[in-house]
């Protein structure tokens, strides 16, 4: 029993990583909190069942149509009105982000009605000896670990990516050195808004489809990333991880609606003893 | 002047207090929500707009009156006045608790920590059941009061201003935005700030309880979605914003001007409504950060008090 729980805590772990990983990125480079991250979640889970709807295209085909679509359209957003708020106290950027969010989700309720949908793609499961395992779920896995691991790649390895972390660092002296920090805000939104959407495409196969359905990850994503230490890339794999075993732990002995509730005490339980994150300060 | 501005709000005063003899029972409603309005955003621009420290799960101060008061209603069967004042004493004692640890808290991470308040807020009440019906929801008993609960949600706005302008004019109230502007600072002037943070907090955390236990009186059913939705936390905010935040008129101001905008004009549109909110909301943000009187502050030299 404990074993299968591990094993889907690792599951949607990896989903959860991947996700907050954009969100670390923004508020490591802008420290903005981004409240549509959720929200752009939904729209990459949107993509994916309209492609497989009309198209009958495989769901994680789609991730190449989901992933480039909303790239663009987070720069768009940092473009248009996020970058206005960068260096304003935090109540502009939360409510900003949060108006963003309210207003594509009922954009999405108008175009897509509100009823729920799913991807009805690859159901079963393998049975890997007292072990079942989701093949939905275990394909999403990892695909989730692939991507997670390109964009660990791409920060360690590439030019943009080390100016990522050096903006992330200071933004100030990123500066001095001749880095255009304007734009790194732009890539880093598009590559969050990337990751969200990759984020849903997987979703898609897994849970109900409806325009609501990102404000979860957005707070889960802050879970994540309050307890990997904002800002801290690794620190996001390790909460997303570390979520995804408490959840599923917690279900074993409380409700559903209660293991919710243990995330959130949690959340608080961090903030208070170690604010900084389990990983401590911001290393990027 | 001062006599002049005196004899205008007793006058308005007056003309409130005589509404319900000639309104239709829409009118009252529409008031009475208004001065929910009011108190909930006035509220929330104590602790925010005079300390800076971003509450960002403010209804659910909100939502724990509102259960406290409803569970002393149909339990206990408690007159709904008492019952939404322990709403308020309800709302207090859970922003002592929550205060005491979450106002160390900087920046985002207190308004993150509020959101999760407001969540954990949610769960517990829709877990225990046998006290609050769970998911299914409370009803109340059924009783005609409008009118009554129009001239308490009326005294509640009044109360939660006054004591606004009796800060922003006091001491304290110097004290609270020292905190706001540098808290470092503050606190080597000899401001015990974790105190007065407290203060503001549990100041601002008593009528949003208040005006939730008169909100359940006044719908009869109330439901966790129903009383901790992190729109209201958001409308209260951009209500304050608009009007000024950290001034007394501003959110009386910005909650009255934006419920009649969204009473006349949105509300007849479902979605749509709500996107127009988005993009109202994205407006006041990038436009006008400060406020209508923030805004006629800095051109006319009007005094910080008003």
């Amino acid at each position: 029993m404990v074993g299968q729980v591990i094993i889907s805590g690792l599951l949607a772990g990896a989903l959860y990583s991947m996700v907050a990983l954009g969100l670390a990125l923004i508020y490591g480079v802008m420290r903005v909190i981004n409240i549509a991250h959720g929200t752009i979640l939904m729209l990459g889970a949107y993509t994916t069942f309209w492609w497989f709807r009309l198209l009958g295209i495989n769901p994680f085909v789609s991730l190449l149509v989901s992933i480039p679509l909303l790239f663009l359209f987070g720069m768009f957003l940092q473009r248009t009105l996020v970058a206005r708020v960068v260096k304003a106290p935090e109540l502009s950027s939360l409510l900003l982000t949060f108006g963003i969010s309210i207003a594509l989700v009922n954009l999405a309720q108008l175009a897509f009605t509100s009823d729920v949908r799913s991807v009805e793609f690859l159901t079963g499961a393998f049975l890997v000896g007292p072990f079942a395992v989701s093949k939905s779920r275990l394909i999403a896995f990892a695909f989730a670990v692939v991507i997670t691991l390109l964009a660990f790649w791409f920060l360690q390895k590439t030019k943009l990516g080390k100016a990522i972390r050096a903006t992330s660092q200071s933004s100030d002296v990123a500066m001095v050195c001749g880095i255009n920090v304007q734009r790194i805000h732009l890539y880093s939104f598009g590559i969050a808004s990337a990751l969200a959407a990759a984020g849903g495409s997987l979703v898609a196969v897994i849970v109900a489809i409806q325009p609501e359905m990102g404000q979860v990850y957005t707070f889960k994503s802050f879970l994540v990333i309050v307890l990997g230490g904002a800002g801290n890339y690794p620190g996001a794999l390790l909460g997303g991880m570390l979520l995804g075993l408490v959840e599923q732990l917690s279900s074993l002995f409380l409700t559903t609606q209660v293991s919710e509730a243990v995330a959130y005490v949690l959340l608080v339980l961090v903030l208070l003893l170690r604010p900084t994150g389990l990983l401590g300060g911001r290393q990027t | 002047m001062r006599w002049a501005i005196l004899a205008a709000l007793a006058m308005g005063l007056l003309l409130f207090a005589l509404y319900p003899m000639v309104a239709t029972g829409y009118g009252i409603q529409f008031m009475l929500q208004l001065f929910m309005w009011v108190a909930l955003a006035q509220s929330w621009n104590l602790i925010s707009g005079l300390t800076g420290y971003v509450s960002f799960g403010h209804v659910a101060f909100f939502g724990t009156g509102a259960y406290a008061a409803a569970i002393l209603v149909t339990k206990q069967a408690w007159h709904w006045v008492p019952a939404s004042l322990m709403g308020g004493v309800a709302a207090v004692i859970l922003a002592l608790i929550i205060g005491y640890p979450c106002l160390r808290l900087k920046g985002p991470y207190f308004a993150i920590a509020m959101l999760g308040l407001n969540e954990v807020m949610r769960v517990l009440v829709s877990y225990f059941e046998g006290l609050t019906g769970g998911g299914s929801g409370l009803s109340l008993p059924t009783l005609h009061a409008s009118r009554q609960i129009y001239y308490a949600m009326g005294i509640a706005a009044l109360a939660v201003t006054a004591v606004a302008y009796s800060i922003i004019t006091s001491r304290v109230g110097l004290r609270f935005m020292t905190i706001r502007e540098d808290e470092i600072a503050a606190e080597a002037l000899g401001i015990d700030t974790a105190r007065y943070k407290l203060y503001a907090f549990l100041l601002s955390a008593f009528m949003p309880g208040v005006v939730g236990g008169l909100y359940a009186r006044d719908q009869g059913y109330i439901e966790p979605i129903s009383v901790f939705p992190l729109l209201t936390t958001v409308t209260m905010i951009v209500m304050a914003l608009f009007g000024g935040k950290g001034t007394v008129w501003g959110p009386v101001l910005g909650a009255a001007s934006l419920f009649l905008l969204q009473e006349m004009i949105w509300a007849r549109f479902l979605y749509l409504h709500q996107v127009l909110f988005g993009a109202i909301i994205v407006v006041v943000v990038l436009l006008m950060p400060k406020g209508i009187l923030g805004i006629l502050q800095e051109r006319y030299r009007l005094p910080r008090t008003i």
